[in-house]
């Protein structure tokens, strides 16, 4: 069983409200959470969160879900091992196409109920490059 | 009232850090304590604001006031300073108002020494940077992705530049290497981009391997990526070494060539190899003091594609000539690709595959590329037909089924009909969903005649568009075969699954069939079954059987099937 502590999420929406939720929600599951506003302050804090799993929300001012998550996985070191999850719906398939372009791993939908996007994590979790 | 504890004055002395708080709760005392070379300093929070400029040694600030006005200002004041805050709440207010304002950290009071510790080790891992702190980040990441190749890690022109200048200065000249890659938008196109990223680092791997080991390892050689797929050289000899002479240079790019392909090759397999060509150009940069060094190196440059680039027109005529002694002496064999029941395993069918005799024609890609120069497509095609159509008596048992590639384009050739297969019940037409229909009721009506007759058809790469399934259902197809590029990685991507998951789901609705194509790990196969494929393709099954072998090839007088 992985230790949640040891896995690093970065929150990315520009909605506070949901971003304290899925917050609060998964500090009590006991990941370390950082939060960050804007597709801009989500790369600012790359280096210092080093998360092994992104939140991304799609409908940002500025940058949006889209290149934050194609820059993210452009990162020399961390680039590589990051799961990011966008959360949106992606309903349609033109949508899907886009976010395997952007080298998206999942999606969980909004509004979410929040056992679902625990599960969702914990699926990326597993698959996260093991740990020395 | 306020004091100022110390929580480890030996550690003290060698750095200090201080923690800035309005609270004397004894919690904090305690966390502090356990910062290993931390200290406590207490201030009246009306202080705060002031103090946090004033302390040299402030690290960070944990505010538990429920003054909002002070709050507020004290985390302006931090931030501005790029300091971390954490904020203790007695109330749900207090901690509303602390993530409005972006706090790093926050917890409720009371809370165990332990938990606070953790929060202000927690906030000062991660400071947010904000304003222009974050902007200059960001920036600074921009513009280091400007510079070095990430997926390659070669320097992109203007640092290879840089490098290159004052070498070439001294030595007074340089030779200039274009190598262009053909073809990997291909392997994008047809197996997504991530084959292609782990495509190009085997490329840039076995650049720099064979560097190293080459006559050019005596000299100083800048790499750098120019385009999406091409990488130039800069080789300024060593001083007291000559330059490498022109055969010299040529020989190296015979052997740099063959040295990259094979390492695709075994890496990435036949077909992607097959399908890639290296074309190299070079130029001679000679200093001249007059002209600035920039533009005298920018012409070197340009002058070394050009020449690439005539190399590979060189080499198309070649191949039409190539292809069209293929087309004479039917030099196309056949490679039969198991097609098996993803449940049992069994073989269902094969798929077909052409390839060239000739050694430059073995990618079926390429083939037809070239066939597309020559306008030799429809003799091609016949070819590529009869031929697999030749092989599947010898090749198939009774039940099973040929499925054979076939260009919507093909629908309009005149020696193309109907009654070209004696069983057509054992044939499955694969069109691509890539090449766009021109006249869209014409070929339903041409699939129409086929299908009555009692050929089966197949979408070949399904989903690799954003059309999705409307323009799938449109052909009424009995087989759906799975874009690769989904398939690749599957086990890993989720959004991939959902949609092979809604192809499954659609093509059952349909009464047709689904096809993953590409499967070449078990991880992989695992994912497809599981998700309700019905049949599977790929090397981690089989690998193509070869039916008609180059030596089966025997030149023929020209056989054309007759036009009508």
């Amino acid at each position: 069983m992985t230790d949640p502590a040891r896995i690093p999420i970065l929150v990315v929406d520009d909605n506070k409200d949901n971003a304290e939720i899925m917050r609060q929600y998964l500090e009590a599951q006991g990941y370390p959470i950082t939060v960050a506003y804007s597709g801009e302050e989500a790369l600012g804090v790359m280096d210092t969160a080093k998360p092994s799993i992104v939140l991304l929300d799609v409908m940002m001012p500025g940058k949006d879900g889209w290149e934050t998550c194609r820059l993210m996985k452009q990162h020399p070191v961390l680039g590589r091992s990051i799961r990011i999850i966008m959360v949106t719906a992606l309903h349609a398939w033109d949508d899907k196409r886009e976010a395997l372009q952007t080298g998206a791993d999942d999606y969980v939908e909004k509004p979410f109920d929040l056992p679902q996007l625990a599960k969702t994590i914990e699926r990326n979790v597993a698959m996260l490059p093991s740990q020395p | 009232m306020w004091r100022c504890c110390r929580a480890n004055p030996d550690r003290a002395r060698v750095t200090l850090s201080v923690l800035l708080t309005d609270s004397d709760d004894s919690a904090i005392a305690e966390a502090v304590a356990q910062l290993e070379t931390w200290q406590l300093s207490v201030k009246h929070e009306r202080d705060l604001s002031l103090l946090i400029e004033q302390l040299p040694d402030v690290r960070a600030v944990l505010i538990t006031t429920d003054n909002p006005t002070a709050m507020r200002d004290a985390v302006e004041r931090a931030r501005e300073r790029g300091i971390p805050t954490i904020v203790g709440s007695r109330d749900e207010t207090t901690r509303r108002r602390a993530v409005e304002l972006r706090v790093d950290e926050w917890y409720r009071i009371p809370a165990p020494s332990e938990e606070i510790a953790a929060r202000v080790r927690s906030a000062i891992s991660r400071t947010i940077p904000t304003g222009e702190a974050l902007a200059d980040r960001v920036e600074r990441a921009e513009y280091e992705r400007m510079l070095y190749d990430g997926l390659t890690g070669l320097p992109t022109l203007p640092v290879a530049l840089e490098r290159t200048r004052s070498l070439i200065k001294e030595r007074g000249e340089m030779v200039v290497l274009y190598l262009n890659f053909v073809r990997y938008s291909k392997i994008e196109e047809i197996y997504g981009w991530e084959k292609l990223d782990a495509v190009l680092e085997t490329t840039a791997s076995a650049v720099r391997e064979f560097l190293t080991d080459s006559a050019l390892s005596a000299s100083r050689v800048t790499t750098s990526f120019a385009n999406d797929d091409d990488f130039i050289f800069f080789h300024v000899p060593l001083p007291d070494v000559a330059a490498a002479t022109d055969p010299e240079i040529t020989t190296l790019v015979v052997h740099l060539q063959q040295h990259v392909a094979s390492r695709i090759e075994a890496t990435h397999g036949e077909d992607v190899g097959a399908l890639i060509d290296i074309y190299v150009g070079r130029s001679h940069v000679y200093y001249n003091p007059k002209v600035r060094l920039e533009r005298l190196i920018y012409r070197g440059i340009r002058e070394a594609a050009n020449n690439a680039k005539s190399v590979e027109q060189r080499e198309r005529g070649r191949r039409i000539t190539d292809l069209k002694d293929s087309l004479r002496d039917r030099g196309v064999y056949i490679d039969y690709h198991p097609i098996v029941v993803a449940e049992t395993r069994k073989i269902f069918g094969y798929e077909a595959l052409a390839r060239g005799v000739r050694r430059s024609l073995r990618s079926p890609e390429v083939m037809f590329e070239v066939a597309a120069d020559g306008d030799l497509i429809w003799e091609l095609s016949r070819l590529c037909r009869a031929r697999a159509i030749e092989g599947m008596e010898a090749r198939l048992t009774h039940d099973e089924l040929l499925f054979l590639n076939v260009d919507p384009h093909d629908f309009a050739d005149p020696a193309f009909t109907e009654s070209e297969v004696k069983q057509p019940h054992r044939v499955v037409i694969e069109i691509t969903e890539r090449t766009a229909i021109k006249d869209y009721p014409k070929f339903k009506e041409r699939l129409k005649a086929f299908r009555e007759r009692g050929y089966r058809f197949a979408v070949d790469d399904a989903g690799s568009g954003y059309a999705g399934l409307g323009s799938i259902a449109n052909l009424e197809p009995d087989f759906i075969k799975l874009d690769m590029s989904l398939i690749n990685c599957i086990d890993t991507n989720f959004i991939k699954q959902n949609l092979v998951a809604s192809m499954v789901r659609f093509a059952n609705d349909h009464g047709a069939m689904v096809i993953a194509e590409g499967v070449e790990r078990a991880e992989e196969f695992a994912a497809v079954q599981s998700l309700g494929v019905h049949l599977v393709q790929g090397f981690y099954l089989h690998r193509p059987i070869r039916h008609s072998g180059p030596e089966a090839a025997v030149p023929e007088a020209a056989p054309e099937p007759a036009a009508t």
